[in-house]
């Protein structure tokens, strides 16, 4: 159980506070998670009361809670230690001061205090010198939860760190890539480390390639001002798929802690073998979704969405093919795509075996065998598959690739937390085993930074796809140039 | 039944494709439960996804059923497609329903039955609906219920899923016409990643290895080479008005294609629906070949009902003569040399059933180069 805390929200009731972080506060309310003394502040710049704030959360929770409907009894509770405090400008900020040392006192949170940075990413800068500057940290631990994106670049984002580090220390950062707080993703760790059968087999010698896919059917909704200026670079690739990738590439860490974990994916994201000018039109696709159909339903361009230019350039999809440059890993591809309005919603990451050495089986009985595969579903239908082929019951002998599918719901029983959940407790408990450190970021950017570098001077060319299709043909050629292809997730 | 959707067969309508899938989860999760307490398990053991496409609600039906009684041999995610052509024009709708076997039905084997029910002018949209149904990793067999499309969006966006595509000669309206037009897809795609393959040929399977049992004996396997007739009978309703030649034509393209005849004129109507042509041997010589519908009870429209092989060898006359007899669900074999019977055997049929024949196709994953060769042989006659 986390020792008693103030979680300091800055972005009051913004979309993310309203969609995932309330949910995820009230349901570990629910689940009796929370410390025994535990209050939110919430802090935006225009002003509103106590109560109104926690009407408006309220609604938020009934709205998006995982579980439903709410009740009212743990939400009264919960709402008796909610604040607002205004901090539109310094007096704002001495405003907040002084609410969060009578919290302390009034809720006993022992003076131990959370930021978490819910707003837009240009005020993080702001709001951290202002904790700095109207000295907000309190006599307890106080620690600093940073949304993504951290920077649009490597430049920025060291920038960012340095503003940061003017006020905390860096085992007081927590970046938060909630990809990492997926049971899911937590369990490629617990998959590769807590068996014996498959890290043996994890490496260059058994495994012929690696794919991850994260698709998406929505567009780009009402994002469309955020997403103008990342694009799928930045909002998937730069952070969900490298950590991703690190993760199933990382060599065993000495321990599950924060920093065993953290060193080791940091190896596998400097050992990434950087795409240069000269391949990024051969390792790299950057597409933009034109009109199409999802469920049946058209579904405009791109280009056609609110709040998008007539002719913006922003890439919907991204794949490349990408290298880790060491000993378990050397020649082995991994193939990596993202997208929005492809067909289905589906994060998966399939390691591909190599084929048996000696065939013994005619080619006709063979038909239709393929490579074993290492299927981790992230989501939805979260769960683990391995493909093998097994005879097919018939007389004589017909080999066909058959599927033995693990499903987490229907082995647990439960519903898996929500990724915030998990983090906004780890980060409460001050563990950052899944938070992004310093040097991850900064890899991550490292590798991207030249491939948008050539992407903005046009190299290659922006390919269109379909809506309700996996992607331009240019990803197809991407793969099939190495004879292999895209699996359908 | 053109508007309504019979919810005890097909599931109460869903609103999406993610309530779907969690309506799905939850069948699953209480079969599971429910399985625990009779102290057994439920296996999610599916082996494919199989996609029907019907266009009348009576063949999205008989699919429904075939699916769900193939369960224990092939537990699949089947996924209907019935797109109500009737309501075109109308506003496009899709509506969604799923089932899976209650926990009460106890059956070990779980499988998901999904009606996409597709109204309207939909035909670009009809593949942005399945494909996120299908699960991943495995196979997906596409079985066309009816005669398919020579020109339609929604048949080559599941075609281009396939990996496997089923269809039943004998539901073709005008085979004539629409069997070239799977011996195109079978040519072109010959190497590429699908196995294109006919219910009518399948049914055809213990009929040909009759035939070629004939030929297991040494002394008779001369003859092969020495075939002057063939006559092939099949089954026609009382009226004689349902006329569908399809499966003869099979038997006659596979003789064509693996004794290497050539065709030779073109097909000409005989009596009574009927048809009479001539092929050439490798040799040159002639071969004449007559398909007739016979009426016989017990025996569907289109069926095989008889084979009549005729040879001259050593200056005899061979007859390999298989018919339905004594009773429809028996074949007698028989080989009868210059009138006088030599050798008789009497073999059961199976049963022929839409689901004992698919069950037999969906253990094939790879392309049927036999049925591929038989269906070209055949599409040079026309």
């Amino acid at each position: 159980m986390p020792k008693p805390a103030t979680l300091v929200l800055f972005g009051g009731s913004g979309d993310l506070t309203r969609r995932k972080l309330l949910p995820a506060l009230y349901n570990l309310a629910l689940q009796r998670l929370l410390p025994a003394s535990f209050a939110v502040v919430g802090a935006a710049r225009s002003a509103q009361s106590d109560d109104a704030f926690r009407r408006e959360l309220h609604d938020a929770v009934a709205e998006f809670s995982r579980t439903k409907p709410i009740n009212e009894e743990v939400w009264g509770a919960f709402a008796r230690n909610v604040r607002f405090v205004a901090t539109p400008d310094d007096a704002g900020y001495d405003a907040l001061r002084a609410a969060l040392d009578r919290v302390d006192v009034e809720a006993g949170t022992n003076g131990n205090r959370l930021f978490y940075l819910a707003t837009p990413p240009q005020a993080y800068a702001p709001i951290v010198r202002a904790i700095g500057k109207h000295e907000l940290r309190g006599p307890g631990w106080s620690r600093v939860v940073v949304e993504k994106p951290f920077g649009r670049d490597l430049a920025t984002a060291m920038e960012l760190t340095g503003v940061v580090h003017e006020v905390f220390r860096e085992d007081e950062v927590f970046r938060i890539d909630h990809y990492l707080g997926k049971e899911t993703v937590q369990n490629i760790l617990v998959l590769r480390f807590a068996n014996g059968i498959f890290e043996p087999i994890w490496n260059r010698q058994y495994v012929d390639h690696v794919q991850i896919t994260v698709a998406e059917s929505l567009g780009v909704e009402e994002r469309a001002d955020y997403y103008e200026h990342a694009g799928a670079m930045r909002d998937i690739v730069q952070n969900h798929l490298l950590q991703l990738m690190a993760l199933v590439g990382m060599e065993p860490p000495a321990a599950f802690d924060d920093r065993a974990v953290r060193d080791e994916k940091v190896k596998v994201l400097r050992a990434l073998r950087p795409i240069s000018d000269r391949e990024v039109g051969a390792r790299t696709v950057r597409g933009q979704y034109g009109r199409g159909y999802i469920e049946g339903k058209a579904v405009p361009a791109y280009r056609e969405e609110k709040g998008v230019a007539a002719d913006s350039q922003t890439e919907s999809f991204v794949a490349l093919r990408c290298f880790i440059d060491n000993w378990r890993w050397e020649g082995v591809p991994f193939y990596i795509r993202t997208g929005k309005r492809l067909p289905k919603r589906a994060t998966e990451i399939a390691i591909r075996f190599r084929i048996a050495p000696h065939r013994i089986f005619t080619k006709d009985a063979s038909e239709g065998l393929e490579a074993n595969e290492l299927v981790l579903r992230i989501q939805p239908d979260e769960g683990i598959s391995l493909t093998f082929g097994a005879k097919v019951p018939v007389q004589g002998l017909r080999i066909r690739t058959v599927n033995m599918d693990f499903v987490y719901g229907a082995s647990f029983m439960v519903d898996a937390p929500d990724a915030y959940e998990t983090l906004i407790l780890d980060a409460l408990r001050g563990d950052a085993t899944l938070f992004t450190r310093r040097d991850e970021v900064e890899q991550q950017w490292q590798f991207v930074d030249p491939i948008l570098g050539a992407w903005s001077r046009g190299v290659p060319a922006l390919a269109t796809y379909n809506a309700g299709s996996w992607g331009p043909t240019e990803a197809d050629t991407l793969i099939e140039r190495d004879d292999r292809a895209w699996r359908r997730p | 039944m053109t508007t309504g959707i019979d919810e005890a067969v097909w599931g109460a309508p869903v609103p999406s494709i993610a309530a779907l899938e969690r309506e799905l989860a939850r069948l699953r999760r209480a079969a599971g439960a429910h399985a625990k307490e009779q102290s057994h398990s439920v296996a999610r053991a599916t082996v494919l996804n199989l996609v029907v496409y019907a266009d009348r609600d009576t063949h999205a039906l008989r699919a429904a059923r075939a699916t769900m009684r193939l369960s224990n041999r092939h537990p699949s995610r089947a996924i209907i497609v019935y797109g109500d052509r009737e309501r075109e024009g109308a506003d496009v709708a899709v509506q969604l329903h799923c089932h899976a076997p209650r926990p009460e039905e106890s059956s070990q084997v779980y499988y998901e039955q999904i009606l996409a029910r597709v109204r309207g002018d939909a035909d670009d949209r009809v593949a942005s609906v399945v494909i996120p149904l299908l699960v991943p990793d495995l196979p997906v067999f596409l079985w066309w219920t009816g005669t398919p499309p020579e020109e339609a969006r929604r048949f080559d966006d599941l075609l281009a899923i396939a990996d496997r595509f089923i269809v039943d000669s004998s539901d073709f309206a005008r085979p004539d016409r629409t069997l070239p037009v799977i011996a195109a897809l079978a040519a072109t795609q010959r190497g590429r990643r699908f196995g294109v393959t006919d219910l009518n040929w399948t049914r055809l399977t213990p009929w040909r290895e009759l035939v070629a049992g004939f030929f297991d004996v040494e002394a008779w396997r001369p003859c092969l080479d020495e075939i002057v007739g063939v006559r092939v009978g099949f089954g026609v309703d009382m009226d004689g008005r349902d006329i569908h030649p399809s499966q003869a034509l099979l038997l006659v393209g596979w003789l064509a294609s693996r004794l290497r005849w050539r065709s030779k004129g073109s097909l000409a109507p005989s009596e009574a629906g009927g048809l009479l042509f001539e092929m050439a041997r490798r040799d040159g010589a002639r071969v004449d070949i007559r398909i007739r519908p016979r009426f016989e009870r017990g025996i569907e429209p289109g069926d095989t009902s008889g084979i009549r092989l005729q040879a001259r060898h050593a200056g005899s006359l061979f007859e390999f003569v298989l018919k339905r007899a004594p009773d429809p669900h028996h074949v007698t074999a028989a080989v009868v040399v210059d009138g006088a019977t030599r050798s008789i055997r009497v073999v059961p049929l199976p049963s022929a059933g839409i689901e004992d024949l698919l069950r037999e196709e969906l253990a094939i994953v790879g392309n049927d180069h036999v049925f591929e060769e038989a269906l070209h042989a055949l599409v040079t006659l026309a």
